[in-house]
């Protein structure tokens, strides 16, 4: 597991969850308040602001390099999807896969090109998936500072009932048991001369997954039966007013936790509201830009610009796909089958080359 | 008097809702500060019994109940479980399963918390249960990682921290090495000794419950057939043979030659009693020998049976290391060569890296560095699959290799992957399941079983593979002494067959008896490797190793002098030294 508490003395080990907590609901509350892609400049200052966080805490930054890979496709799907719809803003085209012009109704004149990648599409995208980390750059500031035991107590505090905060600590436990217990069902299949590495894939599904389920189902049925017993045993829910171990008084710490989160949302929404800054706005749109345009200018010296254009005349072409549709257009698809094609072509190469690399395990001769 | 029984059980019957009938007519008590052994076979109705006492029957299970038990002046069926819980504490067989949070910590303040005792108080009894438990130091330790004895003792402190005044304990110790053994034993005695609390505890280790208890009560299919002072219990040796519990061995070999000499039962029961103890035994069969009562008559035991060349199994210069936040190096430099046709053991601690090494053999887990090779093929090139279907591997925990609907089902999944034709994989299955007898089962789904019943469905299936190497990981975990021996059994005759053996096991009693060939790793090594009889008589090593040799060759060796010429291991070799002396 990534992302669990490991104990580190450092203040924010030491601070009350609760802080933690309201750390990430505000952050959730000031995401939903941007929507402008010129307050990217805001949510840039607060993830910086919640590296410095990390850095406090002593949590590892290749966490964060590892959640923002997880997120990876995600962003690069924004970018791409933003890139080619969004009509706002910057128009400056990076790279246009084919030309088939929207044309408005009453004016007669070509409004939208939905074969083009523009420059504001494309910071629209980087808007959303910055939005996206700044809650994501969050969590871990909770989960990985903060141990079980503290964070049931602070449950506890605020008044959740005791047999719900110990429901949230069964499940962290049961989550690795889980894993575990998968992983030892699959090895016993193995072991039992079911060759997973050689099996088809609807073999393996049909043959060796689907059994996981039942066993794994009454392995965890058995363990919250074991459980009850362990907890009866120990005198679980006899009194309202159980103690709890930990100390989650508030402490000059705390307070001064809270006044440091309050004080960076309220200066992200003086910045949103009062005092709106473009400055990064600026240079980021130049940088944006000149990377785009430089990818662009790359992309058609090396003739892919071209080639594409023509693959997508070329089915454009085709009597099959020469549907008038509504207002979007089937063109418009064809055409992006064209760039789906050559993505797959890509990817069945990408896949080949690793297959090729990679070492095969073989079957014994005997 | 009245004051002084803590538990007093009266005609006691039970029988689970929609279930069999548990325990019939149970009665015995027990006095303040005793310790009571409660043995019997799997299915006797030990667990049963405990869960009496605490009260977790019938708040978590249901049946019905005639008779009455009183413990602390207390009717558990009258009381609630949360007033119970604060009088007897229960520590369960599988300490995995009590972690009820996510550190030892807050596991040990689990208990009192939920009582509402003070903070303060709580840190007191905390910090005083780890000292007795010897935990102190890893109160902020996850419970994965915890070595078994550990984890063990983290649960025993668990219960200590609701200061109850019974304490009781099922079969706290069949997952744990001898020494983790030992370490819980030393501290169920000490509790006893010194903080004065009524013990009950169940065990299938006679020798250790031998050791400690005070009384002994022996059930059998829900019955008492036996209760009373250990001596008195384990002197009736072949009654509870027949019941599946094993003597001390050295109180079996008293008991057997008792049969064989003439007059020598009246000698023993003379001279203190039926010996429980190695040290008892030593000191009367001295004295007998001494005295010319009885005489040696050397006879040297059978050798072990030659083995073929042939080099099935090959480690060479083998590291294995855990990829891990903190990496765990779990196999060291590791040579070793297995016969076609060997019964090797392979004994050491809990997490010295046996079954990390048995694994490398299927091909489950690669060595980081060094070569393994299958019959001259190198593992890591091989399938798992197709290295299987010619080694079987038994694991320790069953619940993960069963997951068939029916005890038939389960077992035809492996011959099925070996593409064998219907009339042979019934064959094979029937076969299977007649060797360890699971025939009334066959249709039954395998989770509906009792823990020691799963394991020899997990047994049978292995078995029904019909290997060439059949690897056994701790066959002995919570089976009886009967199950022990049945599994041990058919892979001797396997091996009788030409099949080679393999079996990680801390029942020294039960290698002793079946392995020829012992390995011992110790630390992630392996630090000897021999013969059992030589291997057994190398103090130093098992020292290290932290294992003691069986009872038998322990007496052997304080007997050297008289002379005994090499290590015998069991009861029967030494039986068959002795005899009558006289003129």
């Amino acid at each position: 597991m990534a992302f669990e508490y490991v104990k580190k003395d450092t203040p924010l080990d030491r601070m009350n969850p609760l802080v933690k907590l309201l750390f990430m609901a505000l952050a959730l509350l000031l995401v939903i308040q941007v929507w402008n892609v010129e307050s990217i400049s805001i949510l840039l200052i607060w993830i910086a602001m919640a590296t410095a966080w990390w850095i406090v805490g002593k949590v590892e930054l290749r966490n964060l390099g590892f959640l923002l890979k997880l997120l990876t496709f995600l962003f690069v799907f924004l970018f791409i999807v933003q890139g080619l719809t969004y009509r706002f803003g910057d128009q400056t085209v990076i790279f246009k896969f084919f030309h088939f012009p929207i044309i408005d109704a009453d004016t007669g004149l070509p409004v939208t090109n939905y074969g083009e990648m523009t420059v504001g599409g494309i910071l629209y995208g980087l808007l959303i998936a910055l939005r996206v980390v700044s809650v994501v750059t969050v969590i871990p500031i909770f989960t990985m500072t903060s141990s079980i035991a503290r964070i049931t107590a602070a449950f506890a505090k605020i008044r959740v009932p005791e047999k719900m905060a110990f429901m949230f600590m069964t499940a962290f436990r049961f989550v690795p048991l889980v894993q575990e217990s998968m992983d030892n069902i699959i090895e016993a299949q193995k072991i039992r001369g079911f060759d997973l590495d050689q099996a088809g894939y609807i073999d393996k599904v049909r043959r060796a997954y689907i059994p996981i389920i039942t066993p794994l189902l009454l392995l965890m049925f058995r363990r919250a039966m074991d459980l009850e017993v362990a907890i009866n045993a120990r005198a679980f829910g006899a009194r309202k007013d159980r103690t709890y171990v930990q100390d989650v008084s508030f402490k000059t710490r705390d307070y001064l936790g809270i006044l440091v989160v309050f004080a960076s949302f309220g200066l992200m929404m003086y910045l949103l509201y009062i005092e709106p800054t473009y400055i990064t706005w600026t240079y980021l749109t130049m940088l944006v830009a000149a990377v785009a345009g430089g990818l662009g200018m790359f992309f058609s010296a090396i003739g892919l610009d071209a080639a594409i254009q023509n693959l997508n005349n070329f089915l454009l072409s085709l009597p099959g796909l020469d549907v008038v549709g509504g207002y979007f257009n089937q063109y418009v698809l064809a055409g992006y089958g064209a760039v789906f094609i050559v993505v797959v072509v890509l990817l069945l190469v990408i896949w080949f080359i690793r297959r090729r690399r990679r070492r095969r395990k073989r079957a014994r001769k005997k | 008097m009245t004051e002084d029984i803590t538990v007093k059980v009266d005609n006691l019957t039970f029988t689970y809702e929609r279930g069999p009938l548990a325990l019939e007519n149970v009665s015995f008590e027990v006095k303040k500060g005793e310790i009571l052994g409660i043995l019997g076979a799997n299915g006797a109705g030990k667990t049963s019994l405990c869960f009496h006492l605490n009260g977790i029957i019938p708040t978590v299970y249901a049946g019905t109940e005639k008779g009455r038990i009183t413990l602390c002046g207390l009717d558990p069926w009258e009381t609630p479980i949360l007033e119970m819980s604060q009088k007897a504490c229960m520590v369960l067989q599988d300490p995995e399963t009590q972690f009820t949070t996510t550190d030892v910590e807050s596991e040990l303040a689990f208990g009192p918390a939920n009582l509402g005792v003070e903070r303060e108080e709580i840190f007191r009894r905390s910090a005083w249960a780890a000292e007795v438990c010897g935990i102190s130091g890893l109160e902020e330790r996850k419970p994965q990682e915890l070595s078994g004895g550990q984890k063990q003792r983290v649960a025993l402190a668990a219960g200590l921290t609701m200061l109850p005044e019974v304490l009781i304990l099922d079969e706290p110790t069949s997952q744990l090495d001898p020494v983790g053994t030992g370490e819980v034993f030393d501290v169920v005695n000490h509790l006893a000794n010194t903080e004065d609390m009524t013990i009950l505890i169940t065990s299938h280790k006679t020798d250790e419950v031998a050791r400690l208890a005070t009384k002994v009560l022996v059930l059998n299919e829900g019955r008492v057939t036996d209760f009373g002072p250990p001596r008195e219990v384990f002197e009736k040796t072949e009654l509870l043979d027949s019941i599946g519990v094993n003597p001390p061995s050295v109180t079996s070999l008293f008991s057997k030659l008792g049969a064989k000499i003439p007059g020598f039962k009246e000698r023993y029961e003379k001279a203190g009693g039926i010996p429980l103890t190695v040290d008892e035994a030593e000191s009367q069969l001295k004295k007998f020998l001494d005295e010319g009562f009885i005489k040696l008559d050397w006879k040297t035991p059978p050798a072990a049976p030659s083995v073929a060349e042939e080099v099935v199994l090959e480690m060479d210069d083998v590291t294995f290391t855990y990829p891990a936040r903190i990496p765990v190096t779990a196999l060291k430099n590791i040579n070793l060569q297995v016969n076609k046709g060997e019964y090797i053991a392979i004994i050491g601690q809990n997490g010295s890296g046996k079954t990390t090494l048995v694994k490398h053999f299927l091909g489950l887990l690669e060595a980081s560095e060094g070569v393994v090779r299958i019959e001259g093929e190198d593992a890591s090139e091989l399938t798992v699959g197709s290295i299987a279907k010619s080694i079987s591997l038994i694991l320790q925990n069953p619940d993960y290799q069963l997951f068939s609907i029916s005890v038939e089902k389960e077992l035809e999944f492996g011959p099925r992957n070996l593409g064998l034709s219907d009339e042979e994989i019934k064959e094979r299955v029937d076969n299977a399941m007649r060797e360890v007898g699971l025939e009334d089962v066959r249709d039954i789904f395998p989770f509906r079983l009792s823990f020691g019943d799963r394991r020899k469905v997990a047994a049978a299936a292995g078995i029904a593979m019909d290997p060439e190497i059949l690897i056994l990981d701790e066959p002995t975990t919570a089976q009886d002494f009967k199950g022990r021996h049945v599994l041990c059994q058919i892979a001797a005759r396997m091996r009788d067959q030409g099949k080679t053996i393999i079996m990680i096991s801390h029942d020294m009693d039960l290698v002793a008896t079946y392995a020829d060939r012992l390995v011992i790793m110790s630390d992630a090594r392996i630090i000897a490797n021999g013969s059992k009889r030589e291997v057994f008589g190398m103090d130093d090593v098992l020292k290290q190793a932290d294992l003691k040799p069986p009872q038998i060759t322990q007496l052997c060796r304080r007997l050297t002098d008289y002379g005994i010429e090499e290590n015998l291991v069991t009861v029967d070799e030494m039986v068959d030294i002795f005899k009558a002396g006289g003129a």
